[in-house]
């Protein structure tokens, strides 16, 4: 090990970096800005989904429930419509995620208790879908309880405390950026980090001057030292930005301590470089180390909880999700963020993210040394 | 522009993916290996959420409470806990997503028909089986209310609060399962793989030093794009088939409309990720800078913005504009529509003549900066 030399290498790769000044402006601004689109635009409740109406009874009954259903807003009145037919094609085309059908005499129904309203939803998207259900069901058991209070000649006031009360703690206000922009910011510092390290020797093999670099007075462990810098360093830039776009613009506080929440950062970059290196050296082009990549990242992804909980998946897969470094991760970011975790709630992650990166970087480090000939 | 000229291109970009197995498993495979993996992953029924009970009450009333609560597959009694502390703690190491306190007057108060004292706590940082775990105790407690209420006033005995019957019918996916209709909109996703490969293709020759010996050729710089892009779609095509075959027959997906029709929107869809991609690629000289450019504007938007997780009515305008530039999420619609409406062209014709005018316009404008950047 010689500092001036790793040094030495390490300036190559930024040199490399700075004659294409756009990869590196890119990876950091267009990261911060990219997340602050799609964070912007998916932190947001569902609305605006098109409903269609068919109010087949026209009376003061129906209206009200109509209208009750515009006021949750989660819709917008697409149509009122006089046939099945219309809702139907509507369906069909998709233009429309909803349909209430209120049947003709529902007012008089209603004082006897036995009323019927149909709901279709669109099932080829089901998450809209299901959205609109839940609005939906909550105006009308809503309605119908009062409407049953008032047969019954009951205040509505006095049942008030059969409705159980609701707390949500860490995200009172319920901002969807609470757990979305977390998530996000974990995840593309993870892609960043896996594709600057999958780069670094796939590049040089590529080119051809990966020969050049290994008849070089370079012990093998100065190599891949040297090579890891640049790419922690601009891991470590990315999430710092990325971070500031999460806590300024979109309000995620930052509850926990933001010392630990960096040191853990770093040990990340460090775990996801070793996978990275792996991937670099295996790749016989850039193009290959791409792919790897993205098939890496999407596992990742999968396991990360950030899409569906690892709750509800197949056992087999929950036992993955433990060896998967993103998962430990994410679990960090937010307890950080949102809980103001500290050590004494964190440990499991972080022994978990430990002992995979020691794992992880032992075999990496023993890999990519055997492979660089 | 010369046909002859522009197979040769693509003729030299084919052996490049042929060249070596390696490359050529990954390109083909990693879309469909994707899929897969997205695919069990996403659809898996929320089950087994894991809630804490705090009983302050201990009555044989509260005690049958929480019995009903925890009777599903749905919600698990992780633990039972004797003070609010404790609840903190397990929210805090993540260990349950919902509590459920229950006040000392329970029993009585739902005797005298006072109401229900409890109260639910969810993990605001994990709103999706919060949410799960508020609707599964609250449609819970309105059945045990309810049946207390209805005990209670003798003279309204057998009848239900609920007063309003709700018919829901979800059409072409009648359990509202999310595998049937995510697993089409992934395929968009999945196929946009191909034209990130395209992206490398401009900059692979500038790196290599190769793209000057072939603007020394004849072959005109239309050719040279086109060329570039027609093996992707070969490749991309290819998993049109292979993805379709794994959804309908792996996964079960219903696919009610024409696979001809099907096919043949996917190659206008392919025609109009590529030329994005080698437009994207285009302003790099280097295949690093051409992948992570790539990344931000056809890979992270492909996922977010394409209306498969979130509805893009939903979006800010911004956002809509932006989804509307992207190939993926017209055809998203038409993935959609084809495999479970099972809709024809009369229905899909506007989003095949968007990814046409977008392949058209990508391709032009990347024809327009090859001449100033490169030519």
């Amino acid at each position: 090990m010689n500092l001036r030399r790793i040094l030495s290498l390490a300036w190559k790769d930024t040199l490399h970096l700075r004659h294409d000044w756009w990869l590196p402006a890119f990876m950091l601004l267009g990261g911060a800005m990219e997340l602050l689109l799609i964070g912007w635009a998916t932190s947001r409740p569902v609305t605006n989904l098109p409903l269609m109406v068919l109010d087949g009874d026209q009376s003061r009954a129906s209206r009200t429930f109509v209208s009750a259903v515009m006021n949750t807003g989660t819709f917008v009145l697409e149509d009122y419509v006089r046939d099945e037919v219309a809702i139907r094609e509507a369906l069909a085309r998709g233009t429309i995620y909803a349909a209430v059908i209120i049947p003709p005499g529902y007012a008089e129904q209603i004082i006897r208790g036995e009323s019927t309203i149909a709901v279709l939803l669109n099932g080829a998207e089901s998450i809209p879908a299901t959205e609109a259900l839940r609005a939906i069901e909550g105006v009308s058991s809503e309605l119908g309880l009062a409407i049953m209070l008032e047969r019954m000649g009951l205040d509505p006031q006095d049942v008030e405390g059969f409705l159980p009360s609701l707390r949500v703690w860490f995200n009172e206000s319920l901002s969807e950026a609470y757990y979305t922009t977390p998530a996000e910011l974990g995840l593309m510092m993870e892609f960043t980090v896996l594709l600057f390290a999958a780069l670094s020797f796939s590049r040089e093999r590529e080119l051809g001057t990966l020969e050049q670099l290994l008849v070089m007075p370079y012990s093998r462990l100065e190599l891949i030292v040297g090579k890891s810098i640049p790419v922690i360093a601009i891991g470590f830039i990315d999430f710092l930005l990325m971070l500031g776009v999460v806590h300024f613009f979109f309000d995620v506080p930052i509850r926990g301590s933001l010392f630990l929440l960096l040191i853990l950062a770093l040990g990340y970059i460090l775990v996801e470089l070793g996978k990275g290196m792996v991937i670099s050296v295996v790749s016989r082009t850039q193009h290959q180390a791409f792919l790897l990549v993205l098939l890496v990242g999407m596992v990742d992804f999968m396991f990360t909880g950030y899409a569906a909980p690892v709750e509800s998946m197949p056992a087999i897969l929950q036992y993955l999700a433990n060896i998967v470094p993103a998962q430990h991760w994410l679990e960090i970011v937010r307890g950080i963020m949102l809980k103001a975790s500290d050590l004494r709630v964190l440990w499991p992650q972080i022994v978990a993210l430990i002992v995979l990166g020691l794992f992880i970087g032992t075999f990496s480090f023993r890999y990519v040394r055997r492979a660089l000939y | 522009m010369a046909f002859r000229h522009l197979m040769a291109v693509a003729r030299k970009e084919l052996a490049h993916i042929l060249r070596d197995g390696w490359t050529l498993s990954l390109v083909l495979f990693t879309p469909l290996l994707v899929l897969i993996l997205m695919a069990y992953a996403l659809s898996a029924d929320i089950q087994h959420v894991p809630i804490a009970v705090l009983d302050r009450d201990r009555s044989p009333a509260s005690r049958t409470f929480v019995a009903q609560i925890t009777a599903g597959d749905d919600l698990e009694l992780y633990a039972t806990v004797e003070d609010l502390g404790a609840v903190e703690d397990l929210f805090t190491r993540g260990e349950i997503k919902g509590a459920l306190i229950i006040a000392p007057t329970f029993a009585a108060d739902v005797a005298s028909l006072k109401g229900m004292p409890i109260q639910i706590i969810i993990d605001g940082t994990e709103p999706e089986t919060g949410g799960f775990a508020v609707e599964q105790i609250g449609r819970r407690a309105a059945e045990f209310a309810n049946a207390a209420i209805v005990n209670q006033l003798a003279g309204a005995a057998g009848e239900s609060l609920q007063t309003i019957d709700l018919r829901v019918r979800a059409w072409y996916n009648p359990s509202l399962e999310p595998r049937v209709d995510l697993i089409p909109g992934l395929i968009s996703l999945v196929l946009a793989f191909p034209a990130l490969s395209a992206a490398l293709t401009l900059a692979r020759e500038r790196e290599h030093g190769t793209l000057e010996q072939l603007l020394a050729t004849p072959i005109g710089r239309g050719d040279l794009l086109l060329g570039k892009i027609v093996p992707y779609i070969i490749v991309g095509l290819i998993n049109v088939i292979l993805i379709t075959a794994v959804a309908r027959v792996w996964f079960r997906v219903p696919f009610n409309g024409n696979f001809a029709l099907y096919f043949g929107l996917s190659a206008l869809f392919m025609f109009a990720a590529l030329s994005m991609g080698v437009l994207v690629g285009m302003f790099m000289r280097t295949q690093a800078a051409a992948l992570a450019l790539s990344f931000l504007l056809l890979f992270f938007p492909a996922f977010f913005l394409t209306g498969i997780f979130f509805p893009i009515v939903a979006m800010p305008e911004i956002a809509r504009l932006e989804a509307m530039g992207l190939p993926g999420t017209h055809y998203a619609i038409i993935t959609r529509g084809v495999f479970l409406p099972g809709v024809g062209i009369e229905v899909l014709w506007p989003y095949a003549v968007m990814l046409i005018f977008l392949g058209v316009v990508f391709t032009a404008l990347a024809a327009l900066f090859f001449r100033k950047k490169i030519g």
